[in-house]
C-alpha cells in the first residue's frame, strides 16, 4: 500500500493564529474532516509539509450565535436538526445526504464547502495517473475528458452548497485582510483546476443563513442509496402567492466545475407549478448545467436527472405550500 | 427424522463468531510478525508490450532493501488448471495487462520499498492491444499468446438431443442477446500474505489470503522449485473471498519468492486498487440465447452461443467456459441443446471463479428469454417453469445427475408469499414483480487435480482430556464451514457441540483438502467427517463393549455416554478405556469420494458441471422504478431454496441472503470499466457494490429435499440463489414499465436512456400516423 508522505499538523487556537501559521508556512494546507484531503494525499496528488487543522478554533466549532455555523462544525451535527436548523430543512437534507455515517462525523461544513473538484481521471493512486500520464488538473498537460480543449472539467460534488446557495446564505472568509463576509457565490469559480476563488492563507470560516428562508428542498441523483457523490444535486427555495410562483432560486451540483444559481428563473414567477412549468424549468436547468465524462454514469443522464430532479422538488415545495 | 437430531438442524452461532464480533480474529495483514520486511509490487503500465529493460540496480543498491525480484527470478510459469498454466508469477518478455507484476521488491519499512519501485527503470515496446472480446477476435488482432492464435483460449461445441426437431416443434421462439458486465468479488479483506523462509533449513512457512492451501502449497513448490515438504501453508481468518482466492495469485509467489531472496520474513499487503486490479471476477459475457417452446410451455429446445471476455491468461477460463454450456442444463426438463461457448482473451486483468461460477450470465438470458416467452405465450411464469420441472432422481442430456429436486416446493413458497397472484399486474404505476429460477452445484464431481485420493480427508482427534478435534484442510473463509463440520462431528458422536473444536488448513496439522470451491466443503468434507465420526465411534464402542463387559452389539452410545443393559459408562471412562486399548491417542480418518457413476457426460469437457446434488432456488423480487431519475428501489426479495437439509439454519439463512443480495449488485450496479485497459472501477467508491440502504427485506424459506447422498441430506446453500436474481429483477422492471433491460447492471442511467427512447420511438410513432 502506498505510505502516506510525512507532514506536521498545527493546532492554532484562534483564526488569527490560523492566519499567521499560514503565512509561516508556505504551501501549508487547512485541515478539518480531512475525509477528502487525506484521501488525495494519500493518492500522491499533493505533499504539504504542514496542515493547519481548523479544529482547534472553538469558534469555528460553533452552531451560532444568531444564523452562523463554523467551517469545523460536522455534518453529522448538521443532520442531527438542531433547533437553531429548523427553518433550514435543505441544509439538514444535504448534510444527512453526505457519504455515509463515518463520514459524517468527520465531515465538516467548511470541508463539503471547499471539495476539491472530482473526476475519473483525478480521484486515483499515483501508478494510475502516471499511466496517463497524469491531467491537466494535476501534474499532467492534457484534459482526458475534453482532450482539444485547455480546461479542467472536473465536476464539484458537494451536497451543501446548493442548499446554502438556494437559501442565499452569505460566507466568512479569513485571511491575511482579517474577516470578509460575501455571497457564497462569490467564492465558486468555472474552473475544474482552480474552482475556489480563495487569496493565499484565506480560508473558509463560517457562513450565515438569512433570516425568514423560503421553504427549500434538496435532493440528488446518485447510483447508490449512500456513499455515492451526487451525479447531480439539486436545490430549490420557492415562495408562492395566491397559488403562482413569487419567488424561486435553483441552486446545482455535481454538473459542473462549480456549484451554480441557475439564471433566467424570473421568467417562471407568476404562473403555478403545473406541467408546462416544469418543462420550461427543466428546459432552464439542461441548458445551463454541463456535465461531462467525469463520472462513471453518462453525462446525459446527469443533464437529464438534474432537470428532472429540478421539476419535481420544486412540484413537491408548492405543492405543500 | 428432524426431531432426532440435536445438534445438526439447529440454528447454531458460528463457532468462530466470538473472535470476529470482537476483534480478536487475526487476519493476515495483522499477523504478529516483529521485523518482517515490506514487499511492494512494481506494477504494468502498459496494456501490450515486449519488456526491452528492466534496471533494478538502483532499487537494489538503496539502503534498507533486502531483495528485488524480477521475472528473471521465475522461469515457471503457474496457474489453476494444469492444461493452462499460462502465467508468469512476474513479467517475462512481455507484458499482457495494466497492472501486471513486473517486478518486486522488499525493503525494511513501506518508505523504503516506495522509494526502490520508484528507482527501477522499465522500458516496454508497446504492442496493440485488444480490450473487448470482438476486438480480440478480429483477423488482424495481435495474438497475446503466440499458442492461441485468434486469442482463443478455447471454444467449445455441445450438441444434446434434436434442436432442429426441437424448434420445429415449438410454437413461440425467442432469439435475442443478452449481455452482461464483467463483475468483481469485492470481498471485504483485500489481498495479504505473509512468508518467512529460513535459509538454513530452506524452509518456507505461508500464511495467505487462500480459499484453497493446497493449490497455494502445489504451486509454491513448483514456482519456487521446493521439495512440498519443505512448505507448510496456514490459514488465517480469511474476509470473505467468493471464489478470488481460488486460484493462486501473483502476489503470493511473490511474496515467498521475496522470502527466499531475502531470507526472512516479508509481509505484502495489497491496497484495494491492487486488489481488484488482481481480479479473477466473472467475465464480460455476451449470450445469443434462442428458445423455444410450445403453446402449453413445455420447452422444447435452446441454442446459446456465450462468448467471455477472460482478460490476459488462462486461468480458470475453460472451465468458466464448459459450466456456462453445461448448467444451462439441471434446472428444467430442457429436452435438446446446441452451446457454443468462446472464452477470448484481451489485454485485462484475468478473469476467474466467482460465486455461481459460469452459471449467472447465461441463466440471467435463459430466464429472461423464459419470462419474455411466457408474455408471448399468455402463460403466468410460474406455470411455465411448472411445465417443465424435473422428476428425480434423473439424469440430464448431457449427463448430470439429479437426485433430489425440491424446485417445485421452493416455486410454490415464493408464488404464496410474495402474493403473487393476487398482487402481479395489480401494484400500480412503476411498480412490478418479477420472478426466476437458478441453480448450482454441491460440489464439482471431479477434482481438478487426478491423483486418486478421495476428493475429502478428515481425521478426529480424541486424547486424554475428552476433547475431540476435526482436523481438516478446508478453509473456512467466512462461510461457516469450520462450524458445520463441528456439528456433523458432534451429531454422530452424541456429545455436545462445545465438546468439538476444529482446526482448519495447516498443512502441518491437517489432512489435504481441495478447498473451499464450487460448494463442495459441506457436501464432501461434511460426508468425510462423518464417516470420521462413525469410525471414532465404533472404537469408542469396543472400548465401551470391553468396559461394560457386553458384546459391542449390545453397546448403545447415546448422549455422550454408552449403556449396556443396566450399566454406564461416561464418555471419559470410555475414552480412558479407548487410549489404553489403542495405546494412546486416537485418530480416526473419515473420507469421500463423488462415484464415477456422477463424474459427468463422456463428450469432451463433460466433467464440468456434474456434481452429486443441486441446490434450488426459485425467487419474486418487487420493485419500484422511479421513471423520472431511472433508479430502482428493491422493495422486497422472498426466495426459497432446497438446499437438501439445513445443518446450520442460521448459516444458511445468512448466505442465501448473501447470495440473492450479490445478485442484486450485479443486477443493479456492479460493473468494472477499463480506459484503454485501465482499471476504472478499482476502489469501493467506484465498484458499486449496494449499500445497506440499497439493500430489501429477504424472506428466505428453506426446502429440505433430504438428498440420498449429502450429509444428513444436505445440499450446497450459498450460490444457488445468486443467478435468478439479475433476471427476477429484470422481470419486475418489465412489469413496472414494460422495457425488456437486456443489459447487466441495469444502472439508472441505462433504464433512463432505455425509457427516453421509448418515448422517442413512441412519438415518431405518433408523428408518422397523423402524418
Amino acid at each position: 500500500m502506498e505510505p502516506l508522505a510525512p507532514f506536521r499538523v498545527l493546532a492554532p487556537a484562534s483564526i488569527a493564529e490560523a492566519v499567521a501559521a499560514a503565512a509561516a508556512h508556505q504551501g501549508a494546507r487547512f485541515l478539518a474532516g480531512g475525509t477528502d484531503l487525506l484521501v488525495n494525499l494519500r493518492h500522491g496528488i499533493g505533499a504539504p509539509g504542514v496542515l493547519i487543522d481548523l479544529r482547534s478554533i472553538p469558534e469555528l466549532r460553533r452552531l451560532g450565535p444568531d444564523r452562523g455555523i463554523g467551517a469545523a462544525v460536522t455534518l453529522a451535527e448538521i443532520a442531527a436538526a438542531p433547533p437553531m436548523l429548523a427553518a433550514y430543512p435543505a441544509l439538514i437534507a444535504a448534510a444527512a445526504s453526505v457519504a455515509g455515517p463515518a463520514h459524517r462525523a468527520a465531515g465538516t461544513l467548511g470541508g463539503n464547502l471547499c471539495l476539491d473538484t472530482r473526476c475519473i481521471f483525478y480521484n486515483r493512486g499515483e501508478w494510475w495517473r502516471s499511466a496517463t500520464a497524469f491531467c491537466l488538473k494535476h501534474r499532467g498537460e492534457t484534459c482526458h475528458v475534453a482532450p482539444t480543449g485547455h480546461r479542467c472539467h472536473a465536476a464539484f460534488s458537494g451536497d451543501l452548497a446548493p442548499a446554502l446557495l438556494a437559501y442565499d446564505a452569505e460566507m466568512r472568509i479569513a485571511g491575511p485582510d482579517g474577516l470578509r463576509t460575501e455571497p457564497l457565490s462569490a467564492l465558486y469559480a468555472e474552473d475544474g483546476a482552480a474552482h475556489l476563488r480563495l487569496g493565499p492563507g484565506e480560508f473558509l470560516a463560517g457562513v450565515i443563513l438569512p433570516p425568514d428562508p423560503w421553504p427549500a428542498a434538496y435532493a440528488k441523483a446518485r447510483t447508490r442509496g449512500a456513499i455515492d457523490f451526487p451525479l447531480a444535486g439539486v436545490a430549490v427555495a420557492l415562495r408562492t402567492e395566491a397559488g403562482s410562483v413569487a419567488g424561486l432560486r435553483v441552486a446545482l451540483t455535481g454538473t459542473n466545475a462549480r456549484p451554480f444559481l441557475l439564471a433566467g428563473t424570473e421568467a417562471l414567477l407568476g404562473t403555478p407549478v403545473d406541467a408546462a412549468w416544469r418543462d420550461r424549468l427543466g428546459r432552464l436547468v439542461q441548458k445551463q448545467v454541463s456535465p461531462m465524462r467525469t463520472t462513471l454514469a453518462a453525462a446525459h443522464y446527469r443533464r437529464r436527472v438534474a432537470a428532472a430532479l429540478a421539476g419535481r422538488v420544486a412540484a413537491q415545495l408548492a405543492e405543500a405550500a | 427424522m428432524r426431531n432426532a437430531r440435536a445438534v445438526v438442524g439447529q440454528p447454531t452461532p458460528l463457532i468462530d463468531g466470538i473472535e470476529k464480533v470482537t476483534g480478536q480474529a487475526v487476519y493476515t495483514a495483522d499477523l504478529p510478525a516483529e521485523g518482517a520486511l515490506v514487499g511492494r509490487i512494481l506494477r504494468s503500465k502498459e496494456a501490450h508490450g515486449r519488456i526491452r529493460r528492466i534496471d533494478i540496480e538502483a532499487a537494489r543498491a538503496l539502503p534498507g532493501v533486502r531483495a528485488v525480484i524480477t521475472g528473471a527470478d521465475c522461469p515457471l510459469t503457474y496457474g489453476v488448471l494444469p492444461i493452462a498454466m499460462n502465467e508468469p508469477v512476474l513479467a517475462r518478455e512481455v507484458v499482457r495487462y495494466r497492472g501486471e507484476p513486473l517486478a518486486a521488491v522488499a525493503a525494511d519499512d513501506a518508505v523504503t520499498a516506495a522509494a526502490a519501485l520508484a528507482l527501477i527503470a522499465v522500458e516496454i515496446d508497446p504492442l496493440p492491444a485488444c480490450f473487448t472480446a470482438a476486438a480480440a477476435r478480429a483477423p488482424d488482432a495481435v495474438a497475446l499468446h503466440a499458442d492461441k492464435p485468434g486469442n482463443l483460449e478455447r471454444e467449445v461445441h455441445h450438441r444434446f438431443g434434436d434442436v432442429e426437431a426441437g424448434f420445429a416443434a415449438a410454437d413461440f421462439i425467442r432469439e435475442h442477446v443478452y449481455s452482461c458486465a464483467e463483475v468483481a468479488h469485492a470481498q471485504m479483506e483485500p489481498h495479504a500474505a505473509l512468508a518467512s523462509f529460513d535459509p538454513e533449513r530452506g524452509q518456507l512457512l505461508m500464511q495467505s489470503t487462500s480459499q484453497v492451501p493446497y493449490y497455494l502449497h502445489l504451486m509454491l513448490a513448483r514456482c519456487l522449485d521446493l521439495d512440498p515438504a519443505a512448505i507448510r501453508v496456514v490459514k488465517p481468518f480469511i474476509g470473505g473471498g467468493f471464489g478470488a482466492r481460488v486460484e493462486v495469485l501473483n502476489f503470493e509467489l511473490i511474496t515467498a519468492l521475496l522470502a527466499r531472496a531475502s531470507g526472512g520474513t516479508v509481509r505484502m499487503v495489497l491496497s484495494r486498487e491492487e486488489t481488484f486490479l488482481t481480479h479473477r471476477g466473472r467475465p464480460e459475457t455476451e449470450i445469443r440465447l434462442k428458445l423455444g417452446i410450445t403453446a402449453a410451455g413445455r420447452l422444447t429446445a435452446c441454442a446459446a452461443e456465450v462468448v467471455q471476455r477472460g482478460g490476459a491468461y488462462a486461468g480458470y477460463g475453460i472451465v468458466t467456459i464448459l459450466y456456462a454450456g453445461a448448467l444451462l442444463q439441471g434446472l428444467y426438463d430442457l429436452p435438446a441443446l446446441r452451446y457454443d461457448g468462446y472464452r477470448v482473451y484481451a489485454n485485462l486483468p484475468p478473469c476467474g471463479a466467482m460465486r455461481g461460477h459460469g452459471a449467472v450470465d447465461v441463466r440471467f438470458a435463459f430466464e429472461a428469454a423464459l419470462d419474455a416467452l411466457a408474455a408471448e405465450a399468455g402463460l403466468d411464469p410460474f406455470a411455465l417453469r411448472r411445465a417443465n420441472l424435473l422428476a428425480a432422481p434423473t439424469e440430464t442430456p448431457n449427463g448430470l445427475r439429479v437426485e433430489s429436486y425440491g424446485l417445485g416446493t421452493c416455486l410454490d413458497w415464493v408464488e404464496a408469499a410474495s402474493g403473487w397472484r393476487a398482487r402481479r399486474g395489480r401494484l400500480g404505476p412503476g411498480r412490478g414483480l418479477g420472478m426466476a429460477c437458478s441453480h448450482y452445484v454441491s460440489g464439482a464431481a471431479k477434482p481438478i487435480h487426478w491423483t486418486g485420493e478421495p476428493h475429502a480427508v478428515v481425521h478426529l482427534r480424541l486424547d486424554f482430556d475428552g476433547g475431540i478435534t476435526v482436523l481438516t484442510g478446508a478453509a473456512d473463509i467466512g462461510q461457516g464451514s469450520s462450524t458445520v463440520m463441528a456439528q456433523a462431528a458432534a451429531e454422530v458422536l452424541g456429545v455436545p457441540l462445545a465438546r468439538v473444536r476444529v482446526i482448519a488448513a495447516d498443512s502441518a496439522l491437517t489432512p489435504k483438502d481441495n478447498g473451499s470451491y464450487s460448494s463442495r466443503v459441506t457436501f464432501m468434507v461434511g460426508n468425510a467427517t462423518i464417516a470420521a465420526a462413525r469410525a471414532l465411534r465404533e472404537r469408542l464402542v469396543a472400548a465401551a463393549a470391553v468396559l461394560l463387559d457386553a458384546p459391542e452389539a449390545a453397546v448403545e452410545d447415546a448422549g455422550g455416554q454408552f449403556h449396556a443393559g443396566e450399566r454406564v459408562a461416561s464418555f471419559a471412562e470410555v475414552t480412558r478405556a479407548a487410549l489404553a486399548r489403542e495405546g494412546g491417542a486416537i485418530t480416526a480418518k473419515g473420507s469421500f469420494t463423488c462415484p464415477e457413476p456422477f463424474q459427468g457426460g463422456k463428450h469432451r469437457g463433460g466433467a464440468v458441471g456434474a456434481t452429486m446434488g443441486f441446490s434450488y432456488a426459485a425467487q419474486v423480487v418487487e420493485v419500484a422504478v422511479d421513471a423520472e431519475t431511472g433508479a430502482i428501489t428493491v422493495e422486497q426479495v422472498w426466495v426459497a431454496q432446497d438446499c437438501g437439509f439445513a445443518i446450520n439454519p442460521l448459516a444458511v439463512e445468512g448466505q442465501i441472503q448473501g447470495a440473492v443480495w450479490m445478485g442484486m449488485g450485479q443486477a443493479l450496479s456492479e460493473e468494472t470499466g477499463y480506459e484503454s485497459g485501465l482499471a476504472l472501477h478499482a476502489s469501493m467508491l467506484d465498484y458499486k457494490v449496494p449499500t445497506i440502504l440499497d439493500s430489501p427485506p429477504i424472506a428466505v424459506h428453506v426446502v429440505e429435499s433430504l438428498d440420498p447422498n449429502g450429509p444428513f441430506g444436505a445440499k450446497e446453500a450459498s450460490e444457488g440463489a445468486l443467478a435468478g436474481f439479475p433476471p427476477a429483477l429484470a422481470a419486475a422492471v418489465a412489469d413496472a414499465v414494460g422495457l425488456r433491460m437486456d443489459r447487466l447492471p441495469i444502472t439508472p442511467d441505462r433504464l433512463l436512456e432505455a425509457l427516453a427512447q421509448r418515448a422517442r420511438a413512441g412519438r415518431l410513432a405518433r408523428a408518422l400516423e397523423v402524418a
